[in-house]
């Protein structure tokens, strides 16, 4: 009897063994001209005007096309779907858009698709997600078969930037008939790969546009099928490229990248970001009037002894890698705007001990420093400002969570970053944070009159003088703490033929395999 | 016995619905919606609007009235996040949560019952010593940390199995592992114990006497007693491994119901948590159901109580 | 020895067996030679040493970060160094330290939710228990309710939604894993409450507290003791399962967890960010584990089930 159970027993066991063997390791890839890449956040729709992540930019470059391109490398602007475009004033430009580009239905593109999706973006009764994207516009027009016309509210000199960096095409009739769900599900554009299978939370499957039209400033795709795969933590991605079931993942930490680096199968391309990252003051004193919180922080030598302690360039080395570099003003350095002659606070503990002196703070204080990402970059910030006497705790919350502290006045010093959503322009951040909306925790009327006044000259020379006053404020008064970008580790197989680029959006439609 | 099911029954519906409201004040009265729903760089008043478009700025109860009377309908609602049906949503990674769970628990009972048996029939040996160390260290070994060595181990280092995802079968084994082990000790020290119970019993003694083979004995008598209770702890198990399933899931990158709570927790979409903690209720409820009954069946006296 | 405590012994009902405490000489027997019991003493004690020790053993200040001897391996590297035998983490903190200090950590956590949970398990269990007939059912709809609530579900998605700290992971939890302490109080007030001299305390008209207090409390004592010891270990694997997910415990505390988590992203190249903290989470839940088991059975020696 007792033989028979150990029979039973070792034969399960030798069952188990026995499969795992037989789990060779698929090595996709070039073989299979499959492109396998991961991303770590689900997408909510495949429409783009629905959907807030990054990986809605990537998804969008790929399945769709805008109307104008913007060159990675030059930032200049491009005709896409546009054959050419020109201002007539300062609130209308006059578009003429390329003849015989066609949908993934085999639809063709016509001022009526350009005409339908820019109003109905530009509707807010359709409530879409990116409203700061198309709120700018009044109006399209169609002024014949292939022309359109763009009504602007007011001048806005980021148009152009908004019409290449958003603002897909989408094809009338379809979107008219599944509406936003169904497009959500099975989106149809004229870009160079097409969608043929959505697994919601787990995969989607593009296949190339073989039809793609030729002058395309993007190029033509090469690869034929792309698997982008849902994969929420970065040490499942680093495994499932170690071991070649994926071919490209990006936003890789240092540490881990250059692990990568070392192996003969890999490659490692770091690339700076447009994100930023900062720390933010309730300057304004909203904690302290709203809810009689103490509130060292509405002290300008309180602040600027923060932007002492920060050793940003150790961070920026240690923990980020790459390109990574400080920043000390209020933006992205290749922003449009982004004045870089600053007051700069350089790692200074003894210094910053002294402004806390002097505010009052011989000791120190306790305090909070709230934070939604990159636990280890804030915890390094912790170490920092203990070192001059502030202890802080550390909070993490869910990023909704934090934005309505925040925005109730009761979070005194929070770690954000932003990504400026890869615009090339100060008023996807500054303006952003400084005209007295709800984010903006400085509220300094000066700072907010000069960014206004910007944001709606088109006069190039003017706007880059105003910006830059109202930076150097911000930063005399190290409303902000500055402290570094962000950059991205690319990490993929040898066979690949990849290039990234600042704005962190990857474009698969031109990798190729070697 | 119709008596003692259609009680069990209305107390099964009962604790569905207290389960359901308890869970859906717990976390309505945790986290808001509408901030999440509104989107990254979205103002007051745009919250504002997405808390009265949604009703989430009536009454709670009333909330959970509305919630409830379309989900017996079958209408969980829809996900703000997805804008996507959320019964579909369940639909698509029920599979995969099932097949985790129910391979778990097969796992479980593969490697417990032969041991316990084993240990049963020689007790205080060193099978009986190693079904004990077996036993013991499933029940303090962090599931999520057993799957993490397991990666390393059989994932990257030796490459036989396949690291995330649900495309096959092999995608499978070592979440099946890592979630079935902590269900072992309790199924084994449950057969364990019933075994030697029944073996001490009389009519055990009585098939000895009556000079019947061991095996049969053991198999035909012995086991088949012993495992009455093991069906009832089984199913039970397995609603705890269907709940359990979302650390799991989220160490090897399955696409089941416990990834989708945990995801849809990162981002607030409140709808989708509240219809997986009510899913899973419900099935735990009634694997308990069906496991009473079960017992009921078996041991008349049960009925009475 | 059996013979001592037999008619000691009753049937709960539920297969969990209740025994009053025996004399201390034959406990002090037993406790002696049941190994499970004084190794999992054993580690319990050396564990409780080291949290109450903590400054005295760790070699470095557990928050204290040095951004350039980030991760250090453990002595038995070849890389590895004697100044920090357990080699150091992402920010370069000792890892030793930390480990040494999360044990704190754990333990708060284990014994304060273990706290919450054995009282309101208690009131649940005694009132129950003692008065019977409505009362008792409605307590065991609502233990019944609570086993069907998805906890780990649950608590993740509360303390997601209200933002994760020792304080709520403590209560959130506490509250969460009352049951097994209401459901063993029940049945064991119900056994004492037949009990002659319990019966004869109330024909003299004491009042209910009294009898509670006095006449029924102190005979549940080794059933507290051992559930509670259970319980901590659960607890603590919890916490561990919360914080991993980044949902427990916020940094710098060095929780077991949560140092998983932070060293889950560099498992592949730096294993020991993992293995350490996993051996040590596991070693004492197992050692909680054996020395309730012990304690189990030391109270009851027939009773290991």
């Amino acid at each position: 009897m007792k033989s028979r159970i150990t029979h039973f027993l070792a034969i399960s066991l030798f069952i188990l063994i026995g499969a795992s063997f037989l789990a060779a390791p698929a090595w996709a890839g070039k073989k299979k001209d499959t492109l396998n890449i991961a991303f770590s956040k689900e997408l909510e729709t495949l429409d783009r005007y629905f959907n807030t992540a990054r990986e809605g930019i990537v998804m969008a470059r790929h399945v769709f096309d805008n109307l104008l391109y913007r060159d990675p490398v030059t930032y200049e602007y491009k005709g896409l779907l546009a054959k050419s475009y020109k201002w007539i004033s300062t609130t209308e430009m006059e578009i003429a858009l390329r003849q015989g580009i066609k949908f993934h239905n085999g639809a063709d593109m016509t001022a009526d698709d350009v005409v339908y999706t820019l109003n109905f973006a530009a509707n807010p009764d359709n409530k879409v997600r990116t409203q700061r994207y198309s709120n700018w516009i009044k109006e399209v027009v169609k002024s014949g078969p292939y022309t359109v016309k763009i009504l602007l509210k007011k001048p806005f000199p980021a148009a152009l930037e908004f019409l290449s960096g958003a603002n897909p095409i989408y094809p009338k009739d379809y979107y008219a008939k599944v509406g936003t769900k169904g497009f959500g599900v099975k989106p149809i554009g004229t870009g160079p790969y097409k969608i043929t299978e959505v697994i919601p939370g787990q995969k989607i499957v593009m296949v190339k546009n073989t039809n793609y039209f030729k002058d395309s400033p993007k190029g033509q795709p090469s690869i034929g099928k792309i698997v982008w795969r849902t994969l929420p933590e970065i040490n499942t991605q680093v495994a499932e490229l170690m071991t070649g079931s994926l071919d490209w993942i990006y936003l890789v930490p240092p540490d881990q990248a250059g692990k990568l680096a070392k192996m003969p199968d890999l490659k490692v391309v770091p690339a700076e970001t447009m994100r930023i990252g900062y720390i933010v003051f309730d300057a304004a004193d909203r904690s302290g009037k709203e809810h009689g919180m103490k509130n060292p922080f509405k002290d300008l030598k309180v602040r600027r002894a923060v932007n002492h302690a920060i050793n940003k360039a150790s961070i920026a080395k240690n923990l980020i890698g790459g390109e990574s570099r400080s920043v000390y003003s209020a933006c992205f350095p290749t922003q449009f705007g982004c004045e870089q002659d600053v007051k700069k606070y350089e790692y200074d503990p003894s210094k910053a001990k002294k402004l806390l002196a002097e505010a009052g703070f011989p000791n120190g204080f306790e305090t909070t420093l709230y934070c939604y990402r990159n636990r280890p970059f804030a915890e390094a910030m912790v170490g920092n400002l203990a070192e001059v006497g502030i202890k802080a705790k550390l909070m993490k919350m869910k990023y909704a969570a934090l934005r309505e502290k925040s925005r109730a006045g009761k979070a005194q010093m929070q770690f954000l970053t932003w990504g400026s959503y890869s615009i090339n322009d100060v008023s996807a951040i500054t303006s952003h944070f400084f005209e007295f909306e709800e984010d903006d925790l400085a509220r300094d009327a000066q700072v907010r009159d000069w960014l206004a006044e910007a944001d709606s000259s088109i006069d190039v020379a003017k706007r880059k003088a105003l910006y830059s006053k109202a930076l150097k404020r911000i930063a005399e008064q190290a409303y902000w703490c500055p402290m570094f970008t962000y950059v991205s580790n690319n990490c993929f197989s040898k066979d690949l033929d990849f290039r990234p680029y600042p704005d962190a959006v990857p474009r698969f439609f031109q990798a190729k395999w070697k | 016995m119709l008596i003692y099911t259609l009680k069990r029954l209305g107390l099964a519906v009962l604790v569905t619905v207290s389960v359901s409201f308890v869970s859906f004040m717990l976390i309505r009265v945790s986290g808001d919606p509408a901030i999440a729903l509104a989107g990254e760089g979205a103002s007051q008043e745009e919250i504002e609007f997405v808390r009265v478009q949604y009703g989430f700025d009536r009454p709670l109860i009333v909330q959970y009235i509305e919630w409830a009377g379309r989900a017996l309908h079958g209408d969980l609602g829809e996900s703000p996040y997805l804008n996507q049906p959320v019964a579909g949503m369940l639909k698509e990674r029920m599979g995969v949560t099932m097949t985790l769970g129910v391979s778990a628990l097969t796992f479980a009972m593969v490697l417990s019952i032969p041991l316990g048996v084993l240990a049963a029939i020689r007790p205080n040996t060193w099978i009986d010593r190693i079904a004990l160390a077996i036993s013991v260290m499933g029940q303090a070994m962090p599931s999520f940390w057993f799957g993490l060595i397991m990666i390393i181990f059989f994932g990257v280092h030796l490459r036989w199995l396949p690291i995330s995802g649900s495309d096959t079968w092999k995608h499978f084994l070592m979440p099946t592992v890592a979630l079935g082990y902590y269900a072992t000790p309790a199924i084994m020290r449950l057969v364990r114990s019933g075994m030697l119970e029944v073996l001490a019993s009389d009519h055990i003694r009585t098939a000895r006497a009556k000079g019947l083979r061991w095996p049969k004995i053991l198999f035909k008598h012995a086991l088949r007693n012993a495992i009455i209770p093991v069906v009832a702890v089984a199913a039970v198990q397995l609603g705890f491994m269907l709940g359990g399933s979302i650390v799991i899931e989220s160490v090897f990158a399955l696409n089941g119901l416990g990834n989708l709570a945990w995801v849809s927790i990162a981002r607030s979409d409140l709808p989708v948590v509240q219809a997986i903690v009510l899913m899973l209720a419900i099935i735990y409820v009634f694997l308990t159901f069906v496991s009473d009954l079960i017992n009921a069946f078996l041991d008349p006296r049960i009925r009475n109580v | 020895m059996t013979q001592a405590t037999s008619n000691n012994k009753f049937d709960s009902g539920l297969g969990l067996d209740v025994v009053f405490p025996s004399p201390r000489q034959i406990m002090r027997q037993r406790m002696i030679h049941h190994k499970g019991f004084i190794v999992g003493g054993v580690m319990v004690l050396l564990i409780f040493l080291m949290a109450i020790f903590a400054p005295a053993i760790a070699p470095h200040d557990p928050f204290h970060q040095d951004l350039s001897i980030r991760m250090i391996p453990p002595v038995w590297n070849e890389n590895g160094t004697w100044n920090y035998p357990l080699g150091t983490d992402n920010l370069g903190r000792d890892y030793l330290s930390r480990l040494v200090y999360g044990c704190r950590i754990s333990l708060l956590i284990g014994f304060s939710c273990m706290m919450i949970a054995a009282v309101i398990g208690a009131i649940l269990g005694l009132t129950a228990g003692y008065f019977g007939g409505t009362v008792d059912m409605v307590v065991s709809f609502i233990i019944t309710v609570r086993l069907a609530l998805p906890a780990v579900l649950v608590a993740i998605a509360v303390v997601a939604l209200i933002g994760g700290s020792m304080k709520i992971v403590i209560l959130v939890l506490g509250c969460l894993i009352w049951d097994r302490f209401a459901v063993i109080l029940r049945a064991t007030t119900k056994q004492i409450r037949a009990i002659d001299y319990v019966q004869a305390a109330q024909a003299a008209g004491c009042s209910v507290l009294r009898v509670i207090v006095l006449e029924i409390m102190p005979n549940l004592f080794n059933s507290i003791v051992i559930v509670a010891t259970l319980e901590i270990g659960r607890a603590i694997l919890l916490e561990a399962a919360l914080s991993f997910l980044g949902m427990g415990v916020q940094p710098p505390t060095p929780s077991w967890g949560l140092m998983i988590s932070e060293g889950k992203d560099l498992m592949l190249f730096n294993p020991y960010l993992v293995t350490i903290p996993g051996v040590a989470l596991f070693i004492l839940v197992l050692g909680m584990n054996l020395f309730g088991d012990g304690l189990r059975d030391v109270t009851s020696p027939e009773g290991r089930s």
